[in-house]
């Protein structure tokens, strides 16, 4: 029997995490499905889809990363995934947006912006912030799928722009494939 | 995802940088469109443009609210009007002229091109009329745009319709006194006039399109100049030479993405409308506003008058990088596809006619080497239609020599004289009016008439 396990860990970027947590899945049999990873401000964070061809718990995944000689603390989490992922439905969907939005750092920001998107059940797909001189940017791609009127949203961002202080824009994700991408 | 550098640097070129979809412009078939009457023809016309655009401008903006780039020109091109017209006299021109009107009106489009001929071998009797017509049909009008093409590197120049349209322009600035003489600003001379170039006053429907056509205009001189901006100050701070290719090459790579955004805007609306997709323009339109002008990169690029000894250089060089940087951007690229030097639709240019930097004659030299020609050039009121008509000659010439469109829009404004300020508002701009040397001096060679030959296709040197 097959089992799907999603596993998260977090540590102190040093080289050599994904080795390590690698090497430990494959000692338990594991095969990497999917990996992403990301590094902010010298803290690693790793997301990870492992198929097994047996049964496994949690638990023993948990122990057997955490028990990897390390420099630095490994935090692991996993947990079995039951549904298969639907492999045909990765492409964005078309109504995929991308807000920017900029301005003097306080606290809040992104909770507000994070918000207006629950508010109007616009889904984050993927969300990335940067302070540089005490300006924060926020890019976030967003699934306005659930949206049935743009023209509304595009009115209500102008309140949001006014309570948060911040200059945001909200463009279709095809104007920035077009100008960055060269199409193949 | 897509980089967040790569992702702000867009919303940049939109929000600071005047990145925007210039025009989209639909091309319209006219030509089956013919009644028992002028008036019924101009019945049929309005009655096609209303059909086949009527869903244009509420579509051209759901794009743009869409994708979130300002589409800020939304117009209509129509086959040349003197072949849906043969057999009319002057006043059933104009009234033509007034049932494109107020067809251009019921669809909400500022401007309609189209109300042209194409003469440049011979005249019919019908052409002499729609020239005839030009006066009181630019004066009776609001949004309709007139144009004629007395010359092409195939057949030479009508130096008899040239002889002609040198008064004509006279004539149409006199019957718009009241306005400065605006009405000549709605009329454009052409040497290889091309049928599908989506800018205005000169955009036509070619006889050579299909039904209806959808053809787009890119602009973005403000997005070249601040691209240019960064680079030198990078450069400057690292303490890092920069040289003349490189700065092609920020031409091109910024120019590559002010086309793409125009073909995606295009594609969309013509995908929507059912409509064919032309093709795009690749042109660097300025408008008055601070900060989207062709002046300005000159000036970022190294001469400090306009006029001053290398802005030909420039132009050339920027007019050849647009075209480098666009081509691979569109799928398809047509009309005019270079930059615009028009004096008073650019705040630049005209603050150079101001200080005496920039004279006809250089003007002349510039356009050589860019689309389009003297386009919006206010000159004093009292130059005579045949210097008007000479003046056209020489830039005709330009285009049929070099095998490329040049065009002449301008505007004798009455009452008027060198350094006297006239002002159109809105895209048409202002500036201060331009002076014309040696006036007067060359009736004997415009009353010549006939045609001016067309050049050899061979040992270009």
């Amino acid at each position: 029997m097959n089992t799907q396990m999603i596993i998260s860990v977090m540590s102190s970027d040093r080289p050599g995490i994904v080795a390590d947590v690698s090497g430990a899945i494959f000692a338990l049999g594991g095969d990497i499905a999917d990996l992403n990873q990301s590094v902010l401000r010298g803290y690693l964070t790793m997301i990870l889809m492992v198929n097994f061809d047996r049964p496994i718990t949690p638990k023993t995944i948990i122990e057997t990363i955490a028990a990897v000689q390390s420099s630095t603390t490994l935090d692991v989490m996993a947990r079995e995934i039951s549904k298969q992922p639907d492999i045909e439905d990765i492409s964005l969907p078309a109504k995929t947006y991308i807000m920017t939005a900029r301005g003097r750092n306080r606290k809040g920001l992104v909770h507000g912006v994070s918000a207006f998107c629950r508010r109007h059940d616009i889904n984050i797909l993927d969300l990335a912030t940067t302070m540089a001189d005490d300006r924060y940017t926020m890019v976030l791609q967003l699934d306005l799928s659930r949206v049935s009127s743009i023209v509304q949203v595009r009115e209500q961002l102008m309140t949001l722009r006014e309570e948060t202080g911040l200059t945001i824009m909200l463009q279709h994700h095809d104007l920035f494939k077009v100008t960055n991408e060269i199409p193949f | 995802m897509l980089r967040s550098d790569q992702i702000l640097a867009t919303v940049e070129m939109i929000q600071k940088e005047h990145l925007d979809v210039r025009t989209v412009t639909m091309g319209i078939n006219l030509l089956d469109c013919r009644g028992d009457t002028p008036t019924k023809t101009g019945a049929l016309i309005m009655e096609r443009i209303a059909d086949r655009a009527g869903k244009f401008v509420t579509t051209c903006d759901f794009v743009s609210r869409k994708l979130g780039v300002p589409v800020v020109n939304k117009r209509i091109a129509i086959t040349p009007i003197s072949f849906v017209a043969g057999g009319y006299s002057p006043a059933e021109f104009v009234i033509l002229a007034k049932a494109l009107d107020e067809a251009a009106k019921a669809v909400g489009v500022d401007i309609l091109g189209g109300f042209s001929a194409q003469v440049e071998k011979g005249m019919t009797d019908t052409d002499q009329a729609f020239l005839q017509s030009l006066p009181e049909a630019l004066a009776v009008t609001e949004r309709v745009c007139a144009s004629i093409n007395i010359g092409s590197s195939q057949k030479g120049i009508n130096m008899d319709a040239l002889a002609m349209v040198g008064h004509i322009v006279k004539d149409i600035a006199y019957e718009s006194r009241t306005q400065n003489g605006f009405g000549a600003a709605k009329f454009v001379v052409f040497c290889n006039q091309p049928g599908d170039n989506p800018f205005m006053a000169g955009a036509i429907h070619g006889v050579e399109e299909a039904e209806t056509v959808l053809n787009v205009g890119v602009s973005g001189p403000g997005v070249i100049a601040r691209a240019l901006e960064r680079l030198i100050a990078a450069r400057q701070s690292e303490g890092a030479p920069l040289s003349l290719d490189e700065i092609a090459e920020e031409i091109k790579q910024t120019t590559f993405r002010v086309t793409r955004c125009g073909e995606l805007v295009g594609r969309q609306v013509s995908e929507m409308l059912g409509v064919s997709f032309g093709a795009v323009d690749l042109s660097l339109a300025p408008t008055p506003k601070v900060g989207d002008s062709v002046g300005e990169i000159l000036h970022i690029l190294g001469v400090d008058a306009i006029g001053a000894p290398g802005s030909t250089a420039i132009i050339a060089l920027l007019n050849d990088a647009v075209k480098k940087g666009g081509i691979f951007a569109a799928k398809t690229v047509g009309g005019l596809s270079g930059a615009f030097i028009p004096v008073m639709e650019d705040a630049v240019l005209a603050e150079a006619v101001g200080k005496d930097e920039l004279s006809l004659e250089k003007l002349e030299a510039m356009t050589s080497v860019c689309s389009v020609g003297l386009d919006m050039v206010a000159i004093p009121g009292s130059v005579d239609g045949d210097t008007i008509g000479a003046i056209i000659a020489d830039e005709m010439a330009v285009g049929l020599i070099n095998h490329k469109t040049t065009a002449v829009r301008i505007i004798p404004v009455p009452g008027m004289e060198a350094g006297d300020y006239v002002d159109f508002g809105g895209l048409f701009g202002a500036s201060p009016v331009m002076a014309v040397r040696n006036v007067g001096k060359s009736s004997r060679f415009v009353k010549w008439g006939g045609r001016l030959p067309a050049p050899i296709h061979s040992f270009k040197n």
